[in-house]
Order: C-alpha cells, then sequence, then structure tokens
C-alpha cells in the first residue's frame, strides 16, 4: 500500500500505538485468568494423584530442605543435574542400603560422592518415609523405562517365568513391546488393556480360532501351566 | 555527554554491584565445573557452590535491572529521581541483605547442621533451587524491590509522561515482584511446592524478565541508533504481547511429570512451542532497526544489544523449544540438556542485556563522549565463544545421557562418572575462556571513560 510515494507497512496503517498496548494488557489478562482456573482445577486434582501426606512424609520433606538435597540431586526431574533423581530411588534401592547410604555415604560405598552431612537416624527415616511417598505420585508415566534395558530384562529385577518363556520362544521376532521387536504381528506394548486372560490362552492354543486369517502358530504343545505364565506376562502390559 | 539528572549516577552503584557479582558467578562455576570431575575438590559441597553459582546470577541480573530501571525512568519521565536518598538507602540495603544470605551459605556449608530448624523455618537456606534465600531474607528483599518501585513510580508521577518504555519495563518489574511470592510460603506436598515454584522460576525467566528485555531493547535501540520512539514502542507492545500470551500457558511444560494432570501436556506442549516467536521478533527489530541507522553513537552498545536479540533467540528460543515437546521431554527432561539450554538461555538472554544496559548508559553516567571500544569487542568474543562451547559440551553430555540412562537403562553414576567425563573437562576447559572474557569486561567496566582515548580509535570505522 502506498500514499503519495512513500510505502507504508502493514502495520503502520492497520495497527496504531494504542491498538498494539490494548493488545498486549488485555491479551495477556486473558491468558493469565485461563492459566489461574487451569491451576484451580489442578490445585482440587493433586491430592487424589498422591498418596496421604502423613506428619512422617512431611517430616522427611523438611529433611530434604534442610540439607538442600536439591543442590546436587533432582526430584521429579528437577533440581541441579550432579546426581541421581530421587523420584523413584527406593524402587531401585533397598530401604535398609538407602539408610546406611544417607548416614555414612562413604562408609557403604567408598567411591560415592555424597559427602557425610551428620543426617540423624531419625531423619533418615523420615526422609525414606518421603521418598516412598514421592515415588507413588502419579506423574504422567515418567521417568520411562529404559526400554532396552526392559527387553533385555535387566531394568530391575528378576525376568518373571512369563519373560522368559516370551524370550524363549522369540516372541519378539515379530511383536513388539515398548519399542522393541518385529513389526510382522500386532504391538503386544498394551495388550493387557486390549485383551483378557481367557482371550489371551485360547489365542495362544489356537491362534485363528479367535483371529481369522491369523498367521501365528499354536503354542499348545507349551503346555496349559507355561501358557498361563505367558497369559499372566501378557496382561501386565498396559 | 553526560547525565541531566544525579538520580541516573544511582545506576553505577548498581551496575558495580552487578559486575563483582558476576565474577563471583563465574568463579564458583569453575568449582562446579571441576567438581564435576572431582566432587570433593574444594571446601564447600557442590550443593553450596551451586546455591552461590545460581543465585548470584539471579541476584546481579536483577540488581542490574534496578541500576537500569533507575537510569531509564529518570530519562523518560525527564525528571529527577523523586528521592535519591531512599535510593542510596535501597542499594545499601540490598548489598546487606545479599551479603548476610551468601555468609550464611557458606555458613552452611562448613556445619550442615547450622541450618536446623529455627521456629519452624530453615535459617539459612530453604532448600530450594534458585529461592534459597530463607524467609528473612525473602522478606527484605521484597521490601527493597518495594522502596525501589515505589521511587520509579513516584518519579514518573511527577511529570506523567507514560511513556509506552516506562510503562511496559515498570509492568514487567510489578509482575516480577508479584511472582516472588508464590515463593514464599510452605507446601507439605511436594507436588504443590514445584507447581508454586515454577510460578516464581517460569513466570520470572520466561515472563517478567522477557518483559524488561522488550522494554530495554526498545530503549538501547533508540539510544545507540536514534531509531524512531514510535516503531519501536509498538513493536515493543506486540513483543512482549506473545512473550505473555505463550509464556503464561507456557508454563505447562513444567507441568509434565512432577504430579499434575495430564492435561498440561496438551497446554505445556502447545504455548511453550510458540514461546520462541516473540523472541524472533525481537531479533528482526534489532535488525530492521540497525538496517535504517543512520547515525550510531554507541558502537559497542548497539553490538551487545543485537547480540543479546539473537542469544536470546538461540539459547531461550532454540535450545528450549528442541525439547519442549512432552513427547521429547519425557526422556530429555531432568538431563543435562536442561542445564545446557540454562546456560545459553541466561547468557542470551539476560547476561548480554545487562551488559548491553552497561554499555549503553555507563558512558554518559561517567560523562565521556567517547571511549575505547577494544576491550569491549574483546571480551564479547572470549564470553560468546566460550559459553557457545560449554553448551555445546553440555548438550552433548545431555544427549549421551538420555541415550544411555533413559533409553539403554545404564546407571545414572556410571553414565556421569564415565562415559561424560571429557565432556566435563572441555567444559571446564572453556570455562576458563569465559573467566578470561568476564576479567577483560570487568577490567573494562572499571576503567571506561578514566583513561585517555588512544589516538588510533578516534576514527569510529575501525571498530
Amino acid at each position: 500500500m502506498t500514499i503519495g510515494n512513500k510505502p507504508l507497512n502493514y502495520w503502520e496503517v492497520y495497527m496504531s500505538n494504542k491498538a498494539a498496548k490494548n493488545l498486549f494488557i488485555f491479551g495477556s489478562l486473558f491468558f493469565f485468568v485461563i492459566f489461574l482456573a487451569l491451576t484451580f482445577d489442578t490445585m482440587s486434582t493433586l491430592d487424589k494423584r498422591a498418596p496421604e501426606i502423613t506428619e512422617k512424609v512431611n517430616a522427611g520433606k523438611m529433611v530434604w530442605h534442610k540439607y538442600d538435597c536439591i543442590g546436587c540431586h533432582t526430584i521429579l526431574g528437577n533440581g541441579s543435574y550432579f546426581a541421581p533423581d530421587m523420584t523413584k530411588v527406593v524402587e531401585r534401592k533397598p530401604a535398609g542400603y538407602l539408610k546406611k547410604f544417607l548416614m555414612d555415604p562413604k562408609a557403604v560405598n567408598p567411591k560415592a560422592a555424597m559427602p557425610k552431612f551428620g543426617i540423624t537416624s531419625e531423619e533418615a527415616d523420615n526422609l525414606l518415609t518421603f521418598l516412598d511417598w514421592i515415588s507413588k505420585v502419579d506423574t504422567n508415566g515418567w521417568p520411562p523405562k529404559p526400554i532396552l534395558a526392559v527387553a533385555a530384562g535387566v531394568g530391575g529385577g528378576e525376568l518373571t517365568s512369563g519373560q522368559k518363556i516370551y524370550q524363549a520362544q522369540g516372541c519378539s521376532g515379530c511383536h513388539m513391546i515398548n519399542g522393541i521387536g518385529g513389526t510382522t504381528g500386532p504391538e503386544l506394548t498394551k495388550v493387557g488393556s486390549r485383551r483378557d486372560g481367557k482371550w489371551l490362552h485360547e489365542h495362544f492354543e489356537d491362534p485363528s480360532k479367535v483371529v481369522a486369517n491369523s498367521a501365528m502358530p499354536s503354542y499348545k504343545h507349551l503346555g496349559d501351566q507355561a501358557l498361563n505364565e505367558l497369559t499372566e506376562y501378557m496382561l501386565t502390559l498396559k | 555527554m553526560t547525565v541531566k539528572y544525579e538520580g541516573q549516577k544511582i545506576a553505577q552503584n548498581f551496575y558495580t554491584f552487578a559486575v563483582l557479582l558476576f565474577l563471583v558467578q563465574v568463579l564458583v562455576g569453575i568449582i562446579a565445573a571441576i567438581q564435576f570431575m572431582k566432587p570433593d575438590f574444594f571446601i564447600l559441597n557442590f550443593n553450596i557452590i551451586r546455591t552461590l553459582h545460581i543465585n548470584s546470577l539471579v541476584v546481579w541480573l536483577l540488581v542490574g535491572f534496578m541500576g537500569a530501571t533507575y537510569y531509564v525512568i529518570t530519562e523518560e519521565s525527564e525528571t529527577e529521581l523523586w528521592n535519591i536518598p531512599l535510593a542510596k538507602f535501597q542499594f545499601w540495603a540490598t548489598v546487606l541483605t545479599i551479603t548476610l544470605v551468601v555468609l550464611g551459605y557458606i555458613w552452611m556449608g562448613i556445619n550442615p547442621q547450622a541450618n536446623s530448624l529455627i521456629m519452624g523455618i530453615n535459617p539459612l537456606n530453604e532448600g530450594r533451587e534458585y529461592i534459597e534465600a530463607p524467609r528473612w531474607a525473602d522478606i527484605l528483599i521484597v521490601v527493597s524491590v518495594l522502596l525501589f518501585l515505589f521511587n520509579c513510580v513516584m518519579t514518573v508521577l511527577k511529570t506523567k509522561k507514560w511513556t509506552g518504555i516506562q510503562g511496559v519495563l515498570l509492568s514487567g518489574l510489578v509482575f516480577l515482584a508479584l511472582m516472588y511470592i508464590p515463593g514464599m510460603f510452605y507446601t507439605k506436598s511436594m507436588v504443590k511446592d514445584q507447581f508454586w515454584w515454577w510460578w516464581v522460576v517460569h513466570l520470572w525467566v520466561e515472563g517478567s524478565w522477557e518483559i524488561i528485555a522488550g522494554a530495554l531493547l526498545a530503549f538501547m535501540l533508540m539510544k545507540t541508533i536514534g531509531a524512531k520512539r514510535e516503531v519501536l514502542e509498538k513493536w515493543m507492545y506486540i513483543e512482549v504481547g506473545l512473550v505473555l500470551f505463550t509464556g503464561i500457558l507456557g508454563t505447562g511444560h513444567h507441568y509434565y511429570w512432577i504430579g499434575t494432570p495430564s492435561y498440561w501436556l496438551w497446554v505445556g506442549g502447545i504455548f511453550s512451542s510458540l514461546e520462541p516467536v516473540p523472541l524472533l521478533f525481537m531479533v528482526w527489530d534489532a535488525f530492521r532497526t540497525t538496517r535504517e541507522a543512520r547515525n550510531v553513537t554507541n558502537r559497542p552498545g548497539l553490538f551487545y544489544t543485537v547480540a543479546h536479540a539473537i542469544f536470546n533467540f538461540v539459547g531461550a528460543g532454540l535450545w528450549g523449544v528442541i525439547h519442549t515437546l512432552p513427547q521429547v521431554n519425557k526422556w530429555t527432561h531432568g538431563t543435562q540438556l536442561t542445564t545446557a539450554h540454562g546456560h545459553l538461555a541466561f547468557y542470551g538472554a539476560y547476561v548480554l542485556l545487562v551488559i548491553a544496559m552497561i554499555y549503553v548508559t555507563l558512558p554518559s553516567i561517567r560523562g565521556v563522549k567517547e571511549y575505547n571500544p577494544s576491550r569491549a569487542y574483546l571480551s564479547f568474543w572470549w564470553m560468546t565463544i566460550s559459553m557457545v562451547f560449554i553448551v555445546l559440551t553440555i548438550t552433548g553430555a545431555g544427549m549421551v545421557q538420555t541415550y544411555m540412562e533413559r533409553l539403554m537403562g545404564l546407571d545414572y553414576v556410571a553414565v556421569k562418572t564415565t562415559y561424560n567425563f571429557w565432556f566435563w573437562v572441555l567444559r571446564a576447559i572453556f570455562g576458563v575462556g569465559f573467566l578470561i572474557g568476564v576479567g577483560i569486561f570487568v577490567i573494562d567496566y572499571f576503567k571506561l571513560g578514566k583513561e585517555p582515548m588512544p589516538v588510533i580509535s578516534a576514527a569510529p570505522e575501525k571498530a
């Protein structure tokens, strides 16, 4: 657009300073009101997404603050990235070990980077109660289970007998769980939420009976007990 | 070319304190970098060093904003500061409070039990990242900020020249002060603790601080190249508007995994993906205005202004947006990638901003028309190249960590002490490079305008 010989910027014509200012003020207020509404809604749901907070959990949280644990560690993924995340630590290590470690880290593990702070036995108990509480908070699936470790069965703990059968029979040649495995057969990552135990068992005995034109062979020869164990494993995949 | 009002000279007090804290921040940063390789390296443990590193950063930037604001408000209002003794009192009260807080951290580092509860309150350290300052210090800081804001508002009211720049600057500062309050109460739930904590941290650095940056950017472009106020202010409104339209709900990208409902995955993902847009506008604004420049009066000032706009976009925008979507963030959350983003974002968005404001305003405060710019450029390249490499090494460490810990399931400590070791070595080396840049800047800050102009740089083309 031009007026005379002077080309004019689109904005200079269609948007005055005052309009820009009003857009800034009222637009920001608009988004802040939405944010407040979402905050209000979130606050009403938080207690349902976590176990009850006992006095001991709170005492443990205060220990967490007192020693500035977040100055090295992260919790719920937030913190200082210098030491391991504490959200699920009680699932990874036995409580007895953690308590001894907290009270004197280098006595338990000479290579530990953590210094001895003088954490008392009572403080350690409270802190572990707090860490147990935080491990049970519904975090929308974070931290994710490491996919390769889960596939190899080293993501914490012994393989269940169902998992062993899954590996021994080479099921992952065709099926995929958490991104690992073949794409020939249906993905099984969430098979436990799609199928019930009866269906799965029947399917292992004679796949084409429940899925028309199924190309999967029958595994009836493994016997009832093995198929039950495999079914149980499938049902954990949700 | 000297300042018209005595009140503008107050800015220099704040700048000096900021510059010294900047030096402290980088020195303890190097200690922290060495502790990644040797945790027992220093008398104070990493948690105290890290607290000092991030707290000195936050404080020196805030103090820098305050100094810059005293300068801008008097200049824009075309009147003397409402109460100069009050500003001086506010300055020394702030210095005293910060010194006490720092001594408290050091004491706690030597004797951790000194932080035991007194009347239900941790006396030395709240144990909450970035806002570790204990409650008594919180209150003193709020009083200091309120005195500062009151002085500024009274100055504006003297002449009632509500320019867009000072209106936006003050609204950013009021927003900043308000957003400190959600960090000042205790909650028994760690989920609620982190929820409100992000109000402070996110709505500061991706909200109110970016508003301040938008206002100061417009001011600096106006001062260094005499760009037209009407055009600058319109773009400023659009930029800071977009900052809040995206940034407020963008807070949701911190509410993916902390125990909050899953609708935040949608809200945070969508709005935080748009957060780089206003920062890109600022870059475009800086280039467009500079291209039209006829008479540049302060080349180092302009240089730092444009550099701030670029690295604000790269550090805060690009390095953040790469892992802001929940599908990516699920794997990268809590890894070194966040550290990498944090370093480049704070450097680009706020370190360069405060240094730019110093170069734009200090010559007139010191009453010099021209000064030798060579150290200003030299320190910029030492700092910026070092910071880019620091960020690349941490990004590398973060990618290795994401792959090995999150995807393969290796132990955190195994990844940190073995696979990422050489990244830490390189980061420490580039940290020393950054310290050299800061050293040159600090020398330049204290010498600017106080030494005779060398003949060679009399011609501005030499810059």
